[in-house]
């Protein structure tokens, strides 16, 4: 083979996007007749999930596959377009703004800089929203202790009354157990219901209505530029065949896991009506503008979002 | 000849045996053990790519630094600072020899119930054997027990906060496997309590062949004034367990948080005993730096190591090790404890749990074995990492809070019995997986 | 009673930074009290965090990062401090055997090499930090978390390690110094 690029995921080993991004990897292979050879490395493998784009400039990985709010840090741009709470109602519509509506011209722009380039996007699509206490709606979520992510996500939560708490992944589970929080923003349904916090917060919201994050495949810009144009355009395609064969994937397991729990008669699903959700768009698209603010691609992400969604007719 | 890049040549298979031999050469030689691993890291990023690949280094001792998970170890240092500071420990196990009774090794038994209890108030370890190591140590010897005894107890006792639930251990596997959290701590639970068990039993099994190792206290003659008083020594250390406890099972705290609890009600203790200085803050708050600045290095070097394994191709090496080695689903298991055991006596936990639960995961899983019980398998084996020499991380805690006079090699052989037993304890999950719910 | 047994009790004395880290060390010495502050500080603000969020229902956005970027620089000097307080744990099996003289060589070569090798870790932050405290134009900003509240800890936690770590290099530098000369 020509080229053996190295790139680390977002996700660990054990988890079924890490064994989907495994075909993403063999795809590339096989589609470039063994031209490229991906090894595909889980999460903290080389250097920690918020550390890969330093890596990936210093030339010590070739690439990532990550959530891009990791790098919120360097940018608020990174936060807002990896995670705009509210825009999407499903991944179809973040696909598209990709392709058709500048978004990866826009993404591109933000990494460069720094030494990537996008290859394309994907996602694991609408996350579900873990609570203890039943939520049907916006007025239900006052006074409720939520463990929030970094970023927009925990600014829209407080905007719409909840108190975020702050809390590393690793203290979810106990702290949702022990009721020191009341609800979270965690993961995918399938995911949340694999982990277990099912068990001890029986009242998921699903599907989900607060967070959708934008998955980016970049890599080193310089071994981008060297590659020659066929392999550019074979790495390209098969992102974007990986993100729909991801996003199918992992609604057949969202389904999976919904009929487990509906079945095992413990489980609450509260779905919330389109008005309710409507009304959480609005309080999150009020704190865009807050991080559109903060920095100047910040702004640049911002006008070309909501310029993409009023001519979609998403947004007024 | 080019240096950079050079140990390339060796290939990944002679890389990792240089690897080993480097760590244990230079771990030797006296020096400072928060160096060894990192310097063995240095050489390999140098030697194999370069340069280039040295902020890896200091990318992951960054990471190490920053992570949550470690801001109850120097909370738990902070509270047996100010326990040594003040005389609630004395009163303490003063109590508790007198609730001990006539039962050889009361003492010692008591001091692994309050180790359990400590292991249920948090996750991690380093704080605990510090702890220990600080309070029952220094009591137990007072009271005549045999020294390698203590130690074994004080190490192996403060080592169980990662086997009891809450574990980072087990979080830290479910998030890799994938796997139910509560599952895993609820599987833990029996394995948890047994190997606290087989060490009660080790104590008074030694202790009625040879009652010179833990004589029994006269408390005959002390009057009953007298036993009043110091059952009131129980009061406060029970208002402090009662409150970091509760705060965790009452959903007050968070893991991490209660363990400022338990800081904040020690330190009221003082308080109320009236021996609350400044200056006993501020000598506990000086040990403390000190002491998390030795646990904390110890293991920044291993993360960093692994970092440049994996680098070199290690994950693909050695899961191509393992499934090379056999068919047989049992030798494969077998196989890969040995590999932990081995690990375990070079590497930190983190290093360890870095480096083999990615790779280790989806082997388990594809054997078909259960993975919760694997998870809980594992956690055990982390445990015999804690005390097996040259790199025993329980060790190297308490000989930082230890008397001068007792040295490296004292706490090492007063160790090898625990290990056994928790090789006997690994032994048994694999042989009847129903304990941890397999 | 055994009441006159003062044995183990006396808080046993930690001492200061050996001679031969000069001094510096003493220096490191006396700065080791802002951080030691900061473990302190860091669980009084845990305290307060648990009562806010218990008591009043109004968890503080910025409590948990703050207790981490305190304890995470407490962690950094306090290597350092071992460092010039000579705590770190050493296997001294074989440094043991040795005679006097051999032993100083050996202190000599060990603190050599600890200064390259801090040296080195220092120069790769710095590369490290040269991202972290610079936009991609090299106008001056440091790295955030990027959580709601989003402080600089972040950036100031590399910045504060590539300090660190020079200055790890330079007592190192001291401690071979001071063990070739054999003050003691
Ligand atoms: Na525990
Ligand atoms: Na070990």
């Amino acid at each position: 083979q020509e080229h053996t690029f190295r790139f680390q995921s977002s996700d660990p080993s054990g988890n079924p996007n890490f064994e989907l991004q495994k075909t993403w990897a063999d795809s590339v292979s096989e589609k470039s007749d063994g031209r490229i050879q991906v090894e595909l490395l889980p999460v903290e493998s080389i250097v920690a999930h918020n550390e890969t784009q330093d890596a990936i400039a210093a030339g010590i990985l070739d690439g990532h596959i990550t959530d891009t709010s990791y790098f919120a840090g360097k940018d608020p741009a990174f936060g807002l377009i990896a995670n705009p709470v509210g825009a999407w109602s499903n991944p179809q519509e973040m696909f598209d703004f990709m392709e058709n509506g500048g978004g990866k011209e826009l993404m591109n722009e933000l990494v460069e800089p720094y030494g990537l380039h996008f290859i394309g996007a994907t996602t694991p699509g609408l996350e579900a929203f873990v609570s203890a206490v039943p939520l049907d709606g916006v007025d239900d979520l006052k006074g409720v202790k939520l463990r929030a992510p970094e970023g927009l996500v925990q600014q829209v939560f407080a905007a719409a009354g909840a108190s975020p708490v702050n809390l590393p992944g690793s203290e979810v589970f106990t702290s949702l157990d022990k009721g020191v929080i009341e609800a979270a923003d965690y993961s995918v349904f399938s995911t949340n219901h694999a982990q277990g916090l099912h068990d001890v917060a029986p009242h998921p919201v699903y599907p989900g209505f607060h967070s959708m994050p934008l998955v980016e495949i970049s890599m080193n810009k310089q071994k981008w530029d060297e590659l020659p144009d066929d392999l550019k355009q074979v790495l390209e395609e098969s992102v974007r065949e990986f993100a729909q064969r991801q996003v199918a994937a992992l609604d057949e397991n969202d389904q999976k896991a919904v009929e487990e729990a509906k079945a095992s008669g413990n489980i609450t699903i509260h779905d919330w009506s389109d008005e309710e959700r409507a009304k959480f768009r609005t309080i999150a698209t009020g704190e865009w503008e807050k991080v559109a603010q903060r920095s100047e691609n910040a702004q640049k992400v911002y006008e070309t979002l909501t310029g993409y969604l009023q001519e979609q007719g998403l947004m007024q | 000849m080019e240096i950079f890049g050079s140990l390339k040549g060796l290939g990944v298979e002679g890389g990792t045996l240089l690897m080993f031999a480097m760590l244990l050469g230079l771990l030797v030689t006296g020096i400072p053990l928060a160096f060894v691993t990192l310097l063995v890291a240095l050489v390999f990023a140098l030697g194999w790519f370069g340069p280039m690949a040295v902020p890896l280094i200091t990318s992951r001792v960054y990471t190490f630094v920053s992570s949550f998970v470690f801001v109850s170890v120097p909370m738990f240092v902070l509270m047996a600072a100010i326990l040594d500071r003040s005389g609630i420990a004395r009163d303490l196990f003063d109590a508790m020899r007198l609730m001990g009774g006539r039962l050889r090794g009361g003492v010692a038994i008591q001091t692994i119930v309050v180790a359990v209890i400590l292991a249920a108030m948090s996750g991690i370890i380093g704080g605990e054997v510090v702890l220990l190591g600080l309070i029952a140590l220094p009591q137990m010897l007072r009271l005549g027990y045999d020294k390698k005894l203590a130690i074994g107890v004080v190490c192996a006792g403060g080592s169980l906060g990662t086997m009891v639930p809450p574990s980072i251990v087990l979080i830290i596997y479910g998030l890799t496997a994938n796997v139910s959290i509560g599952g895993l701590f609820t599987a833990a639970f029996i394995p948890g309590l047994m190997l606290a068990s087989f060490y009660v039993i080790y104590v008074l099994v030694r202790a009625y062949l040879n009652p010179a190792v833990a004589p029994i206290v006269e408390n005959a003659g002390v009057p009953r004034a007298e036993k009043i008083r110091l059952l009131k020594g129980l009061i406060l250390p029970l208002l402090v367990v009662a409150g970091v406890l509760g705060s965790i099972y009452g959903g007050i705290a968070s893991v991490t948080e209660a363990s400022a609890v338990g800081v904040m009600g020690v330190l009221l203790s003082t308080v109320v005993r009236g021996e609350f200085t400044f200056a006993l803050l501020k000598g506990a708050a000086l040990q403390t730096l000190q002491t998390v600045g030795m646990i904390v290095w110890i293991g920044i070097g291993a993360s960093a190591l692994v970092g440049v394994f994996n680098l070199m191709g290690g994950i693909n090496f050695v899961s191509s090790l393992i499934t090379g080695i056999s068919d047989n689903p049992t030798i494969i298991l077998l196989f890969m404890m040995l590999i932990l055991f081995v690990l375990g006596m070079f590497l930190d936990w983190v290093g360890i749990a870095l480096l083999t639960m990615p790779i280790f995961v989806p082997i388990v899983k594809s054997l078909g074995y259960d993975p919760i019980w694997f998870g809980v398998l594992f956690c055990m084996n982390m445990q015999v990492s804690f005390l097996s020499p040259p790199f025993g991380p329980a060790a190297f805690y308490l000989k930082s809070v230890a008397p001068p006079d007792i040295t490296l090699s004292d706490i090492f052989k007063s160790l090898l019995p625990f290990i056994c037993l928790q090789i006997l304890a690994v032994a048994l999950l694999i042989a009847f997986p129903v304990l941890a719910g397999g | 009673m055994d009441e006159n047994i003062p044995a183990a009790e006396a808080p046993r004395e930690h001492g200061e930074s050996v001679p031969e880290a000069g001094r510096l060390g003493r220096w490191l010495d006396r700065g080791g009290i802002v951080f030691a502050a900061g473990i302190v500080l860091a669980m009084l603000i845990l305290m307060q965090e648990v009562i806010l969020r218990y008591v009043f229902n109004a968890p503080t956005i910025w409590a948990h990062e703050t207790t981490v970027f305190l304890c995470g620089i407490a962690f950094i000097y306090g290597g350092l401090y071992c460092t010039a307080r000579d705590r770190h744990i050493r296997v001294v099996l074989i440094y043991d055997a040795l005679g006097p003289r051999l032993r100083r060589a050996f202190d000599v070569a060990i603190s050599i090499v600890c200064a390259a090798a801090s040296a080195m870790f220092a120069w790769a932050a710095w590369l490290m930090v040269e991202r972290a405290a610079f936009r991609p134009d090299g106008s001056f900003r440091l790295e955030r978390s990027g959580s709601a509240w989003d402080p600089v800890y972040p950036g100031l936690v590399k910045v504060f390690l590539m300090v660190v770590l020079a200055v790890m290099a330079i007592q190192f530098v001291v401690l071979a110094w001071n063990y070739a000369k054999g003050r003691r």
